[in-house]
């Protein structure tokens, strides 16, 4: 079973920082880490080489410090990891973004299954699992929190609006996953070995005969337009009295903001 | 000089991070109230290997240079000083020297059960008349056949209340300490192996930090760590390494004072601005910062002379001086940005306070390092 992990790097939500004049991130390897879906998508992945063997290759787009993420999935069990980079790719959105990983996932060439996040936590968009599928002509199936199967078929269980879905789906095929399962840490050794084991194979616009016009802001169906922080406000209200008087006023406001089922 | 961190180095620093914010972040506050040593998450810490940082692979460690180490335990003690201070001693004053100066068979026997983590690893020299100077000492090994009968008070032995393998320093000329000066080691559960009383600390208090006695304890002549009369070697080795990682723990400790600190000047309203708007919280938060910057520094500086082979004493006792008082310093402006909540024990800085104080005692005192400067520093010739 030779498995495709789609992890993207994202930076911690408490130090975003935006570039004012693109409106695109400002990249530190310092605070960044591999996007929690992606590693529970990983862990899966990890979870199949288990039980059918095989081989997982992860594939990031992005700039050079996202290399870092790519030693962290190695560490943490893949055995080949591919980083797409290349000036002329930034600023792409999701779709540009989905063509540059479908044109490096049809360099590797062999699969059994694609299995990105369901979504980041950066983005949030989720588009970039599904667009990939489309962009490979692959069946694709989003928020998996389950599957079993092996090569050729997989039975697959998803949720959502309040219903458990079973899906069969044929191999190649795409999932997103959004099964929360506890992720490992790597250990020292883990780590240690990674580093003389493997290296990171990096591809550019070139070495992955990309049309120039399909990637970056050229690529892109989208752009963003204004960026405008929006301010989170919390007041705090306290409330005097009694016990029995402090009750009946905090009844009296839940019921108010209709916060009370 | 390039002082960046490789991505190595960074990635093991982050697994040593990750695992401190999900398995000690919980449970920091609640072990140093109760003084228990936490065997639930310390279990964990072998199969990550943070009981064999820098232990050859072929005894199951993972063979880092010091920088990474030094990072792994800064990570460590940022969030529980106790825990730092474990595997600072167990790897940095027991795994260390039986690589060292254990001969195959020792190290077979005694490196690979501590580097695995199923046993923990104790270093015994303080006694009540011996600290500072060492050669006080009156623990004797008296020779009878292949074995050793030994005898020995030992006090304030970190790790003591739960270690299995001690390095024990002792004398098998009580006439002559000097001379007889020797390092043995030591199995808990030996007949004669007692571990005496828990020390109540005011700080580190979920490390079992105990005193350890010895009466008329037989060890093998195979337990002797180095030859008979090479124990201050081996001491000093071993310490010269050790300052090295308290120093590390002694600079987490400052960091994590610094982050308690700086979320609460954040936070905290006065005067209707957060008290990080007062320029008098700024320039406390600015020396803070620039101290524990200092002392990272100059403690990756000695790992960095480790890993070059240069001559540790120097480095490791600047660092492990400078990064000690500045771990205090840094703790006691923390207490005073939180003013009377640094003083109560709903806020975690009063435990950065009271755990950074022994990094100035521990491992030599601040006294101590000095003096290993200063003969450092006169031996120099001149440029």
């Amino acid at each position: 079973m030779d498995v495709i992990v789609c992890i993207k790097q994202v930076v911690a939500g408490d130090r975003v920082k935006i570039d004012p004049g693109t409106y695109s991130l400002v990249r530190s390897a310092e605070f960044s880490y591999i996007n929690p879906f992606d590693l529970f998508a990983l862990e899966v992945a990890v979870q199949l080489k288990k039980e059918h063997s095989g081989s997982i290759i992860a594939v990031t787009m992005g700039p050079k410090i996202s290399e870092e993420a790519l030693w962290e999935a190695l560490a943490l069990g893949s055995d080949r990891a591919v980083l797409l980079s290349d000036p002329r790719f930034s600023a792409s959105d999701t779709l540009a973004t989905s063509y540059v990983l479908g044109m490096g996932i049809r360099k590797i060439g062999k699969f059994d299954l694609i299995l990105c996040g369901m979504r980041t936590t950066d983005g949030d968009t989720g588009q970039v699992g599904p667009q990939l599928a489309e962009e490979l002509d692959l069946p694709h199936i989003s928020a998996v929190e389950k599957l079993d199967g092996e090569k050729g078929s997989f039975r697959v269980e998803r949720v959502s609006d309040g219903f458990r879905e079973i899906i069969e789906v044929s191999t190649p095929a795409l999932l997103t996953i959004s099964s929360k399962t506890a992720v490992r840490l790597p250990s020292l050794i883990d780590i240690q070995d990674t580093f003389t084991r493997y290296s990171i194979e990096c591809w550019n616009l070139e070495d992955l005969n990309a049309d120039p016009n399909k990637v970056g802001r050229a690529g892109s169906g989208t752009w963003v337009e204004g960026l405008t922080p929006t301010a989170q406000k919390k007041s705090c209200v306290f409330v005097e009295g009694d016990v029995r008087k402090q009750t009946r006023i905090l009844l009296s406001k839940l019921l108010e903001k209709n916060l009370l089922p | 000089m390039d002082l960046t961190l490789s991505i190595r180095q960074k990635q093991l620093r982050r697994m040593a991070r990750q695992f401190a914010k999900a398995e000690l972040t919980p449970i920091a506050k609640e072990i140093d109230e109760e003084g228990r040593f936490p065997w639930e998450t310390v279990e964990k810490m072998g199969p990550l290997n943070l009981f064999g940082i820098q232990a050859p692979r072929q005894y199951g460690g993972a063979e880092t240079d010091s920088i990474s180490y030094c990072l792994v335990i800064e990570e460590i003690s940022r969030v529980c000083a106790s825990m730092g201070l474990m595997l600072a001693v167990h790897n940095g004053v027991v795994v260390h020297p039986i690589s060292r100066f254990g001969n195959d068979k020792q190290k077979a026997k005694f490196l690979s059960p501590l580097v695995a983590g199923e046993k923990i690893g104790a270093f015994c020299l303080t006694e009540p008349n011996a600290g500072s100077d060492a050669m006080a000492i009156e623990s004797t090994a008296l020779r009878e056949g292949d074995s050793y009968i030994v005898n020995a008070n030992k006090i304030f032995v970190t790790n003591g209340g739960v270690a299995d393998i001690l390095i024990l320093f002792t004398s098998v000329d009580p006439g002559n300490v000097k001379k007889g000066f020797s390092a043995i080691l030591v199995e808990r559960g030996t007949p004669g192996f007692e571990v005496g009383l828990l020390e109540n600390n005011c700080g580190m208090r979920a490390n079992p930090v105990s005193s350890i006695i010895l009466n008329d304890c037989r060890l093998s002549k195979t337990n002797l760590l180095g030859r008979e009369g090479e124990g201050f070697k081996v001491a000093m080795a071993a310490l010269d390494n050790g300052r090295i990682g308290i120093a590390a723990q002694a600079v987490g400790i400052a960091q994590g004072a610094l982050d308690v600190s700086l979320k609460y000047a954040k936070e905290r309203i006065q005067f209707r601005v957060p008290l990080a708007q007062h320029q008098a919280i700024q320039l406390m938060l600015a020396d803070m910062g620039t101290m524990v910057e200092a002392a990272r520094l100059l403690t990756l500086n000695a790992a960095h002379v480790k890993d070059q082979g240069g001559d540790l004493s120097g480095p490791s006792a600047m660092a492990k001086l400078f990064a000690g008082r500045t771990a205090s310093k840094v703790a006691s402006m923390g207490v005073q940005i939180h003013g009377g909540y640094g003083y109560s024990k709903d806020y975690s800085i009063e435990r950065y306070f009271r755990d950074a104080r022994a990094t100035e005692i521990y491992e030599g005192t601040n006294e101590i390092q000095q003096i290993v400067i200063a003969r450092e520093l006169l031996k120099r010739g001149e440029d």
